[in-house]
């Protein structure tokens, strides 16, 4: 990807966008320039309330009615946009401009085909009609590398799959053949695997169609896949601006350094560093401070960072709103900060008991039948969520659950919870038998099992207080009563790193980071001998997962309980588990130490995985897998092994109709598969970067 | 476009079911349509069996409730009497200034002792189904009302007479057992209409005499009639056909009448005749009558079988008030006694009706046994002025300490299954007699069929047998004056008033003449100038 | 359109005053004027319920008989109908006796409706599909000829009428309510009280009613208003109250035929049920984007 011509496609200068709050006008963004030219894709990185999603709709000029562009201007080719009309800004939507959106399932028509929905775009800009139109659209869909276009383009969008309809919206925004590409988190409700096939797509698209872009999103690692220049933005303010390989590199702001070193990578584990939190959390859009916007929570502010900062130019194409760059330059500073303390190493497991035993387990599911199939006594399918799982878990021990999207690894975990009954199987906890329903069980269990969500903002009742919310277990399952429940309310926030006055606050009040705090507060409430959490980092921000990667850790060795994590991200779980167990379709694929999971052999699936993955590093060294982007039916009868269908190593009908054994190598690691392990670890080689543990 | 073609096409099954959807219910609209044959309005020329060739104009819509007996024997109602009068014919007539006239008896004479009634028919007179009409279908109509045996409503009232017979083809004799100085008066009852001899299905056949047929009944709807041609009366019926609309609500009939939609509009509350005064192309008609209003006691139990309390009742009681709210004027003012100022001699006004007085009530009650006044229901049917006259009552008898609940029903609910006779405290309507004798027969003598005060007073029945029987008109109307007084001292009903009788006619027909029972009001003569 | 994206700002971070939610609300009422409008006209009609009886010049029942189908004057505001009645009075009297028996069904059939809403949003299964079906059933049939059917069977009097609102409206809420449940009952927060042995009382009443009550809230007043209008119908044909009583359909259907001679015996009563029923529209419109009910 090379930087394209002098004129600059987009040139945004001093954008001011301001919100209306109640009576009063809020800046969301301050002050930002920036410059894009033809071929060359900016990233824009930031968390929630960094304001770039506000940058983005305020450079297209497509504000909601509480909006307003406050200040600067936008050039688009050379023309004033903010001076335009808004029945001028549509002839400019569409055709000069192409926006990929967030979330294709509010984004496509539910009721008209995906087709129909793409010809619209066509005949409304290029003025093509009927055949011509048709044609058009084929041509397309083909461009996006959709297989059977014309079956695809008769389809509604419930009928085809989360990535095919991101195609779709990609391949909408592309067929105005428009100057400048603008897209918003495409990619982040799609599947790793997914993710890494859209990505793909939109980079060759990008350099095919010679379009600018801006990407916007949260995640670094997949802005280092895509883009050329990266702007780092925070709070409303542009902090950093760098070619890609510079950011990664040299971070020049504390704030990028702070993003990059709180994201576990590939191959990092608890033992090898701890991550590094940023404190605090992002000013309210009301209260800045004067100076320097990220002052309150940087570990190297100093005095002149209460004044205002300016942007510096330290290098051409790098810009930095710090006054210590030249510091950071030279890479002292940080490593003369607090260095990072290695994690405490667990004691040997000194007791050999089980936490939980799961023998064979099976959720399914029985999917309800239309009419026409109960008249012809057709015979009831069954979503087969969970299909023979066996698991052990030891005492004290982290054990990671990795899956994407209908692997099961929820429903396994709700199964366990006995919120879900379990179709099949035993379970144990602690060696006694497990009721499969929550209402069987005895207030002991309840006791000693307990469940961090994945929601945190609906984790805690909004109506009651966290003082409250946090009494309630202490009540109900230790069995203390009020008063002493006040001092041990203390002790719970305490523990999370909460002030001890969040206990009269409301939820409404709490970010979302505290929230989860809370609620993990809650969990442990009754010092459970296990606790499940079901993806408690992924609905938040990448400067707060840390800190909560940090206290489940800190938290589970204080109060010896086992912790069975689950998640989609294998770095997370990389690094925070003993042991992992690796799920798709319903069944284990692989097992193996955490240290031993990033080493060949892996198993195919696991592989592609690792492969998919977005990491932060330019640099990085990634095999190169893509699956075909769909999952089989649910609902259909699989026999064999489940992932032969998209299994980019499959040895053919073997794989089809025979159940695989189980592989075991000299460390522990389990692979579910046909192909010999030797077989394997030839042919599979490191399928993803250098950890930075190793680097340094 | 394309757009909407290919939303059809991809809802390729909806789209049918909608579309035949649409059509079944396009089809069903129109097939109701045309169920309703409507007579035109052409005129018609044609040759009757006698006399000249008239030419008969203009079809009359009127507004009535609905009808629900259409046998002669039951009707009761004043729109089943303007139907039935029309399909068939009374053996004599009462024209509006309440004389007997003749109808389908040409002349008759009656013997000294009043016991033996001697009838000459028409001549030429046929039914509707071509036969022609003899002394036969007389007296087969009046056997078969007045037998005991059938429990029809005339039966009592035609229980006086020891034989009908008929002598020749048109001469028709009935003999009494007593005399009775009404007995014409009787022979034109509501009910005393001329079937053919052996009608098996009266409610369905309709086939009488009258001046008009029936072209179609759609029960609940409308009644069509047309002209008969051969009407033994020449140059009558003067219209060519009587649509009768049936209107629930005299309102909505009202309405009807100001958008044109019907031409007469015979029953109406006063504040509805009042809203017509002013209406262009409609002329507004009201003649006294002696229909009255009543409300009673029972008096065969308590509180009313006590006189002081039916006294305290009256005393409460502010008739002129009354008839200023309720009628707005129109019509009498009552004396609680059925005989109404339209009977001119029968009427007395010697003895005087007390004026009102709360405290003298108030002492009755308390004399009666109830010191703290007394609390009851009273039932009153949703129709005319009574609505508004219970709500008045209810006001002032609250004064004298009576505490009553109103409970306004529905017409059916009131007169059905006669619970208006068993209710303790009631509010009937009562239409227009030609004769007193009526009410005091039907109403207010110990074994009176309708006696729904169930009153039972000796020296009264005397006096009611007395006015029914005696041949001396001096002494009758003597009897009536006396009457008068008794129940004006311890009758147990009170009569605040009289109503007149309203019409509302478009103004392009005339020959209209409103009788006070408006069902007999009859439109033989009536000829539009559209 | 994108929607304005949640950032906090300092003052909602502050901690709200308990003690003041609800003036809170009346206040945040009036900042619209459609809502200002409506709870004017709520607040002006429950007042005069409340002492109108007590100040009206003249009792509803008084007949003057030298004053009938008089004109408004300064001696009866309204004028006088055609029995001397007047009308001023009869129609602040007819606001109290609508409004609470509106009033009273409507708390009882919010109460049943949420009860049953809850337990079987909760429980689900077959309890549920029957409640639910039954329910459907009811209210496939207008409300009106339910209304009536009732009362036919029951007899016409108060009690009735409260039957009647309450047979109709429960159903309603019920559904409501339920949907509301089951969308809270999936949360995070209602599973951990699951999760946490807390009985099923404190569940259904501590977790997953509060959440509700916002939706509830806005379905009351809008009950409230469809009950006015229901009661004035009924009485309006003549059904369940009896004369004199100052129900305002009563009064239309009383006075209807006057129309050329004292119209404004008519149509005081009508402005009456028409400000009552859109003014608490208004209302609960008010409510309802007050707290975001139906969006999102």
């Amino acid at each position: 990807m090379h930087p394209g011509s002098e004129i600059p496609i987009l040139n945004v200068e001093n954008l001011t966008v301001a919100y209306q709050h109640g009576e009063t006008w809020q800046n969301a963004v301050r002050d930002v320039s920036l410059r894009i030219s033809s071929g060359e894709t900016l990233g824009l990185v930031g968390e929630s309330g960094s304001g770039k999603t506000t940058l983005l709709y305020g450079i297209m000029r497509y504000l909601p009615a509480g909006g307003r562009l406050r200040g600067g201007t936008i050039e688009l080719a050379g023309q004033d946009l903010s001076a335009l009309s808004d029945a001028e800004m549509r002839h400019v939507w569409g055709k000069q401009i192409g926006m990929v959106p967030q979330n294709p399932q509010t984004s496509l028509n539910p009721t008209i085909q995906v087709g129909e929905q793409i010809a619209e775009t066509v005949r409304h800009h290029l003025s093509l009609d009927g055949p011509a139109a048709w044609r058009r659209v084929i041509e397309l869909l083909e461009m996006v590398h959709i297989n059977d276009p014309h079956r695809v383009s008769k389809s509604y969008p419930h009928q085809i799959s989360g990535g095919m309809q991101q195609r779709i919206l990609i391949a909408m925004a592309l067929s105005t053949e428009p100057i400048l590409l603008v897209l918003d988190e495409p990619t982040t409700n799609l599947d790793v695997t997914t993710q890494a096939e859209i990505l793909d797509l939109i980079g060759e698209q990008i350099q095919v169609h010679k379009t600018a872009a801006i990407y916007v999103t949260h995640n670094l690692g997949v802005a280092a896949n895509i883009c050329d220049r990266i702007a780092v933005m925070y709070a409303g303010e542009l902090v950093e601006e760098a070619p890609t390989s510079g950011l990664f590199e040299k971070p020049l702001h504390p704030y990028t350094q702070g993003l990059l070193d709180s994201v576990p990578r590939l191959g990092e584990t608890k033992s090898s560093l701890r991550l590094r939190a940023i404190e605090g959390q992002i000013p309210p859009i009301d209260e800045h401070p004067p100076g320097c916007v990220f002052a309150p929570r940087c570990p190297i502010a100093i005095e002149i960072c209460k004044q205002h900062t300016p942007l510096y130019v330290p290098d051409t194409g790098r810009r930095t709103r710090c006054h210590r760059w030249e510091e950071l330059m030279l890479e002292e500073v940080f490593a003369r900060q607090k260095p990072a303390p290695k994690i405490q190493q667990q004691d040997e497991f000194a007791e050999e008991d089980q936490t939980l035993k799961l023998e064979n387990i099976s959720v399914h599911f029985p999917v309800k039948r239309s009419l026409r199939e109960a008249l012809s006594r057709s015979p009831t399918k069954t979503v087969k969520a969970v299909d023979g799982v066996n698991m052990q878990m030891s005492k004290r021990e982290t054990l990671g659950l990795v899956g994407e999207s209908g692997s099961g690894k929820t429903t396994l975990a709700r199964a366990v919870m006995g919120l879900v009954e379990k179709t099949g199987g035993k379970m144990e906890l602690l060696g006694i038998s497990l009721p499969s329903r929550l209402s069987e069980r005895h207030l002991d269990t309840l006791r000693s099992l307990q469940m961090v969500f994945q929601d945190s903002d609906g984790a805690l009742n909004p109506y009651l207080s966290i003082g409250e919310s946090l009494r309630r277990p202490l009540i109900s399952l230790v069995g203390i009563n009020r008063a002493q429940a006040d001092a041990e309310v203390d002790k719970l926030l305490n523990a999370v790193h909460l002030r001890s006055s969040f206990a009269q606050r409301l939820p409404g009040q709490l970010s979302g980071g505290e929230k989860q705090r809370v609620a993990i507060a809650r969990a442990f409430a009754s010092n459970p001998d296990l606790l499940i959490c079901d993806e408690p980092v992924s609905s938040l921000d990448v400067s707060v997962q840390a800190s909560i990667l940090n206290l489940l850790n800190d938290l589970q060795l204080e109060n010896h309980s086992s912790l069975l994590f689950i998640s989609h991200d294998l770095a997370v779980v990389g690094y925070l588990a003993d042991f992992i167990f690796v799920m798709y379709l319903g069944q284990i694929m692989q097992e193996a130490q955490a240290v031993d999971l990033f080493d060949s052999p892996y198993h195919p699936y696991t592989e592609a995985l690792l492969s998919a993955i977005p990491v932060a590093d330019p640099q990085a060294l990634q095999d190169f897998i893509r699956l075909e982007d769909a999952l089989p039916n649910p609902t259909d009868e699989l026999t064999g092994c489940p992932y032969h269908t998209r299994c980019q190593r499959t040895l053919g009908n073997i794989c089809e109709q025979e159940t695989p054994p189980w592989q075991e190598d000299e460390n522990g690691k389990r692979i579910y598969c046909h192909i010999p392990l030797e077989e394997l670890r030839a042919a599979q080689k490191r399928a993803f970067a250098q950890p930075r543990s190793e680097r340094e | 476009m394309n757009k909407y073609i290919n939303l059809i096409k991809n809802n390729l099954s909806l789209t049918i079911l909608l579309i035949s959807l649409l059509v079944v219910l396009i089809l069903t609209s129109c097939a109701q349509a045309t169920q309703a044959p409507e007579i035109t309005d052409a005129g018609t020329t044609h040759e009757t069996s006698e006399g000249p060739t008239i030419s008969r104009e203009g079809v009359f819509k009127v507004a009535m409730q609905p009808i629900v007996q259409t046998d002669p024997a039951f009707i009761s109602s004043d729109s089943e009497v303007l139907v039935a009068n029309h399909v068939y014919d009374y053996l004599v007539d009462i024209d509006p200034q309440n004389n007997i006239i003749p109808r389908l008896a040409k002349e008759w004479t009656v013997s000294d002792d009043g016991l033996s009634y001697v009838f000459t028919l028409q001549e030429g007179v046929t039914f509707h189904d071509g036969s022609p009409l003899s002394a036969e279908d007389v007296v087969w109509t009046f056997n078969r009302l007045r037998d005991p045996e059938a429990g029809l409503p005339t039966g009592d009232l035609y229980s006086n007479i020891a034989n009908v017979g008929g002598s020749g083809d048109l001469e028709v004799i009935f003999t009494l057992e007593n005399p009775n100085p009404f007995f014409l008066f009787d022979l034109s009852d509501n009910h005393a209409l001329i079937l053919k001899a052996g009608t098996e299905d009266a409610s369905t056949t309709f086939n009488g005499t009258g001046p008009f047929k029936v072209s179609n009944y759609l029960p609940e709807d409308r009644i069509i009639l047309e002209a008969n041609e051969n009407y033994f009366i020449d140059g009558e019926p003067k219209l060519a056909g009587i649509e009768i609309i049936f209107f629930n609500d005299e309102a909505a009939a009202v309405d009807a009448l100001r958008g044109g939609q019907v031409d007469l509009a015979l029953r109406m509350s006063t504040e509805l005749f009042v809203s017509l005064q002013d209406e262009p192309n409609i002329v507004t008609i009201d003649i006294p009558t002696n229909g009255f209003d009543l409300v009673r006691l029972r008096s065969d139990r308590s509180p009313g079988d006590d006189p002081r309390v039916i006294q305290a009742f009256k005393l409460a009681t502010d008739r002129q008030a009354i008839l200023q709210l309720v009628q707005q004027g129109y019509g009498a003012i009552g004396r609680d006694s059925p005989i109404g100022p339209l009977y001119t001699t029968y009427y007395s006004e010697d003895t005087p009706v007390p004026t009102r007085d709360i405290a003298a009530a108030r002492q009755l009650l308390s004399d009666a046994g109830y010191p703290d006044g007394l609390e009851m229901e009273m039932h009153v049917p949703d129709s005319g002025g009574r609505p508004n006259l219970a709500v008045v009552l209810k006001e002032q008898w609250a004064e004298a300490g009576i505490d009553v609940n109103v409970i306004v029903e529905p017409e059916s609910v009131y007169y059905g299954d006669d619970g208006w006779l068993e209710v303790d405290l009631g509010n009937t309507g009562w239409g227009s007699r030609p004769y007193p004798q009526f009410y005091l027969d039907v109403m207010l003598k110990c074994d009176a069929i309708w006696n729904e005060s169930h009153f039972c007073d000796d020296e009264f029945d005397h006096l009611v047998s007395l006015a029914g029987s005696t041949l001396d008109e001096a002494e009758r109307i003597e009897a009536y004056h006396e009457m008068q007084r008794i129940l004006i001292e311890r009758g147990p009903v009170i009569i605040p008033y009289f109503f007149a009788q309203y019409a509302a006619i478009s103004d392009q027909f005339q020959g209209f003449e409103l009788k006070a029972f408006a069902g007999r009001t009859d439109f033989r003569q009536l000829s539009t100038t559209r | 359109m994108p929607s304005v994206p949640h950032t906090q700002t300092k003052q909602e971070n502050a901690a709200p005053s308990r003690g003041w939610r609800f003036f809170r609300v009346i206040r945040r009422l009036y900042a619209r004027p459609a809502s200002a409008l409506g709870t004017s006209i709520f607040i002006i009609f429950l007042f005069l319920a409340i002492i109108g009886p007590l100040v009206t010049p003249y009792t509803t029942t008084e007949q003057i008989y030298s004053d009938a189908f008089q004109s408004p004057s300064s001696a009866h505001w309204f004028g006088t109908d055609n029995l001397g009645r007047d009308v001023f009075s009869r129609v602040i009297a007819g606001a109290r006796e609508i409004l609470v028996l509106a009033g009273l069904g409507t708390l009882i059939s919010v109460v049943t409706g949420t009860i049953i809403g809850l337990l079987s949003g909760y429980r689900g299964g077959w309890f549920d599909e029957l409640i639910m079906r039954f329910f459907d059933s009811l209210l496939a049939l207008p409300a009106m000829l339910l209304a009536l059917l009732l009362l036919g069977t029951l007899g016409p009097s108060t009690n009735s009428i409260l039957i009647v609102i309450v047979v109709v409206y429960t159903p309603i809420v019920a559904r409501v309510t339920r949907s509301v449940v089951l969308e809270v009952k999936n949360k995070a927060y209602v599973e951990a009280a699951r999760l946490q042995g807390e009985s099923l009382p404190h569940i259904v009443f501590g977790e997953i009613l509060p959440p509700v009550l916002p939706t509830l809230a806005v379905e009351s007043a809008l009950r409230f208003s469809y009950a006015i209008f229901l009661v004035a119908s009924l009485g309006f044909l003549g059904v369940g109250v009896q004369p004199p009583n100052p129900n305002w359909g009563l009064m239309v259907k009383e006075t209807r035929n006057y129309v050329s001679q004292m119209p404004w015996a008519l149509y005081f009563p009508v402005i009456a049920i028409s400000l009552t029923v859109i003014g608490i529209n208004l209302m609960a419109d008010g409510l309802k984007e007050l707290f975001g009910v139906g969006t999102q």
